[in-house]
C-alpha cells in the first residue's frame, strides 16, 4: 500500500505539474500587429475630404464632425466592420488600422474616389431642386433660376426639356446635397472607387 | 413477433453535429432509412436583395458575408465577375496572391469539414487535432490579409495589400508544419479501423446518381466525376492544376478527397510562392456596365455569380448560385437512403459538407 502511494505521488505530484495546477495561466490576449482593427486617428489634422464617409460599406459607421477649430472623423464601433477602406481612401492618412496604412505607404497603393451622378429617368420630375441645391453649381453660375435652367455649359447639371441633364459629373464633390433635396429620390450619387498603385521610384516591390 | 413500426424521425434543425440549422426528416423501417427529406429555410438572409443598387465596395463585403466558411471565394468570384464585365486586367503578382488567399481559405474550410465529420462519428481526438491545424491556417490567412474570416482581400484590378517578406517566410514555415501534421492525421483517418467501420461503404452516391443530381465539388470528385472550375481559371492553369478524383463514392472517399485537396492546396501555395512574379499588385480600372455569369470553385463546388451592372458600376441585378444545394439534395435522395442506422444519417449528411448559410443566402 505504501509502495503504491509512493508510486502515485512520484507519478502525479511532479513539481512542474503541481506548479501548472496552481499557476495555470491563459495565453495573454494580445492583438497581433497584423490584425485589421477599428480605425484610429494618427494625429494628423482632418482636411474634411469626406472620402472615408463616401467609401464606407457599412452605412453610418463613420462620420466627420466638428471639433474645436477643425474636423475629426468619428467611428461608431457598433457599425464598423473593420474593413479598412476608410484608411485606404483618406488622401491625408489621418486614420490607421492594423498594418493597412503602413503597407499602403510602403507599397504606394491608394484608392481613388470619384463620383458619378445616376438619375432615374422614370422618377425624375424635372423640378430642378438638385440643380439649385448643388453648391458647385452655385459657384459656377450664380444666376441659376429656381426651375434649374441655366445658360452656362460649365454647370454640373441643369434642366433641359423638362429633365435633368448631367453635363460635368467629374466636378461633383460627392456632398449628396442633391440627393437630400430630391423629392422623388431620382438622383443618386454613385461612389466610384479605383484601386491604384504607384510604387516609389527605384523600389523593387 | 415484434412488429416494426414505420417511424418518421426528424433530425435537427438544432443538432449538435450540424454546424448550421437544417432539418433532415427520415422515414425509417426499424433503423433502416427508406426515405429522407431535407427542410431548409432556417437562416434566410435575403442578401441578394440587399446587394442591389450598391457599388462594388459595398457588395464585396456583403458577398463575403454570404458564407462564413468560404468567404474568400465569394469575394474572388464577385470581383472576377466585375473584372470580366469591365475588362480590367489583373497584374500577375496579384493573381498569384489571390490564389494563395483562396487556397488558404479552401484549406481552412476543408479542415473544418473534416473536423465536423470526425466529430460526428465521435472521433473527437482527430477532430480536435484538425481544428488545431485549422487555427494555423487561419493565422496564416490573418497574416496575409489582416483578418481571419472576412478578409476583403481582393478588389477590382488587384488585391488590397502585398505579402511581406517575413510573412512569405512564415507562410512557408507554417505550410511545412501543417503538411507534417496533416500526414499524421490523414494516416490516422486512413488506418483507423473504427473510422473505417463508420465510413467505408456508407452513404454511397454512385457516379450515375451524382450526375443525375448535378453534384459538385469534393462530393462529385469522390464519386469519380473529374469536375473542378479551377481547371478553367487562368492562374490555376498556369500552375498546372489537375483535379483530384476518387472512385470510392462513400463517406470515406469524400473525406479523403478533402484530405488530398489539402495537400494539393499546400502544393499550389508553394508553387505560387516559388513563382511569385514581381511587380505591382493593383492595376486600377473602373467598373462599367455589363452583364455576366461567372463561376469559380468554392470549397464545396461550383459557385456562380450572375451580375448585371449599370453605367456607374453599381450592381443592378445579382443572383448567386451556391454549391451546397445540389449536394444536399443528392444527400437526401441517394446517400441517406438505405442507411443502416440513424447515426449514419448525420455522418453522411455532414460528409457532404452542407453549407446552409450559402444555400439559403
Amino acid at each position: 500500500m505504501t509502495a503504491s502511494l509512493y508510486w502515485y505521488l512520484r507519478e502525479f505530484a511532479r513539481i512542474e505539474w503541481v506548479r501548472k495546477f496552481f499557476f495555470a495561466r491563459t495565453a495573454p490576449l494580445v492583438t497581433p500587429a497584423y490584425f485589421r482593427g477599428f480605425p484610429e486617428p494618427t494625429g494628423k489634422s482632418c482636411q474634411h475630404a469626406l472620402f472615408c464617409m463616401m467609401v464606407c460599406p457599412a452605412p453610418g459607421a463613420i462620420d466627420v464632425v466638428h471639433e474645436g477649430d477643425g474636423w475629426k472623423p468619428r467611428i461608431h464601433k457598433g457599425h464598423c466592420i473593420r474593413c479598412g477602406l476608410c484608411v485606404e481612401a483618406c488622401p491625408n492618412g489621418i486614420l490607421k488600422s492594423g498594418r493597412v496604412l503602413e503597407t499602403m505607404q510602403a507599397q504606394g497603393t491608394a484608392l481613388l474616389v470619384s463620383f458619378g451622378i445616376a438619375i432615374d429617368r422614370d422618377l425624375c420630375t424635372g423640378c430642378g431642386n438638385c440643380v439649385t441645391a448643388c453648391p458647385v453649381n452655385k459657384q459656377i453660375d450664380a444666376q441659376i433660376g429656381a426651375g434649374g435652367h441655366s445658360s452656362n455649359d460649365e454647370v454640373i447639371m441643369r434642366v433641359d426639356d423638362g429633365d435633368v441633364q448631367v453635363l460635368h459629373d467629374e466636378k461633383c464633390t460627392g456632398c449628396k446635397t442633391c440627393e437630400t433635396s430630391c423629392p422623388t429620390r431620382a438622383i443618386q450619387i454613385a461612389r466610384i472607387l479605383e484601386g491604384v498603385q504607384q510604387p516609389a521610384a527605384g523600389e523593387d516591390p | 413477433m415484434k412488429r416494426t413500426v414505420d417511424v418518421n424521425i426528424p433530425l435537427g434543425p438544432i443538432h449538435p453535429c450540424f454546424k448550421e440549422p437544417a432539418r433532415v426528416k427520415c422515414e425509417t423501417k426499424g433503423e433502416r432509412v427508406v426515405a429522407a427529406e431535407v427542410e431548409l429555410g432556417y437562416m434566410k438572409k435575403g442578401i441578394e436583395r440587399i446587394m442591389k443598387g450598391r457599388p462594388w465596395q459595398e457588395v464585396m463585403f456583403l458577398a463575403e458575408r454570404v458564407c462564413g466558411i468560404c468567404s474568400v471565394i465569394h469575394n474572388m468570384v464577385f470581383i472576377e465577375a466585375l473584372e470580366q464585365i469591365s475588362g480590367i486586367a489583373v497584374p500577375p503578382r496579384a493573381a498569384y496572391l489571390r490564389v494563395i488567399a483562396n487556397e488558404l481559405d479552401r484549406m481552412q474550410s476543408h479542415l473544418l469539414a473534416n473536423f465536423s465529420y470526425c466529430y460526428t462519428i465521435e472521433h473527437e481526438t482527430l477532430a480536435m487535432y484538425l481544428l488545431d491545424c485549422r487555427e494555423k491556417v487561419m493565422d496564416a490567412l490573418e497574416r496575409l490579409t489582416g483578418a481571419r474570416v472576412t478578409c476583403a482581400y481582393m478588389i477590382p484590378g488587384g488585391v488590397r495589400c502585398d505579402i511581406r517578406a517575413e510573412d512569405l517566410r512564415s507562410l512557408r514555415e507554417s505550410m511545412d508544419q501543417i503538411e507534417k501534421e496533416l500526414h499524421r492525421y490523414t494516416g490516422m483517418f486512413e488506418n483507423g479501423p473504427m473510422i473505417a467501420l463508420r465510413s467505408r461503404g456508407i452513404g454511397i452516391l454512385t457516379k450515375e446518381a451524382a450526375r443525375e443530381a448535378h453534384v459538385v465539388g469534393p462530393t462529385a470528385r469522390a464519386s469519380g466525376i473529374a469536375e473542378d472550375r479551377r481547371m478553367q481559371h487562368p492562374t490555376y492553369t498556369q500552375l498546372g492544376f489537375m483535379p483530384i478524383v476518387r472512385p470510392g463514392c462513400d463517406n470515406y472517399a469524400r473525406i479523403m478527397v478533402r484530405f488530398d485537396e489539402l495537400f494539393q492546396s499546400i502544393r499550389l501555395i508553394r508553387a505560387c510562392l516559388d513563382g511569385l512574379p514581381k511587380g505591382i499588385i493593383r492595376g486600377g480600372g473602373v467598373c462599367k456596365a455589363g452583364e455576366i455569369r461567372y463561376s469559380g470553385e468554392a470549397p464545396r463546388g461550383e459557385l456562380t455569380y450572375s451580375i448585371t451592372t449599370d453605367e456607374v458600376g453599381r450592381v443592378a441585378e445579382i443572383q448567386i448560385q451556391t454549391p451546397s444545394i445540389m449536394n444536399i439534395e443528392a444527400c437526401c435522395h441517394s446517400m441517406i437512403i438505405g442507411a443502416d442506422s440513424i447515426a449514419d444519417v448525420t455522418a453522411t449528411f455532414v460528409s457532404a459538407d452542407p453549407c446552409i448559410a450559402c444555400t439559403e443566402r
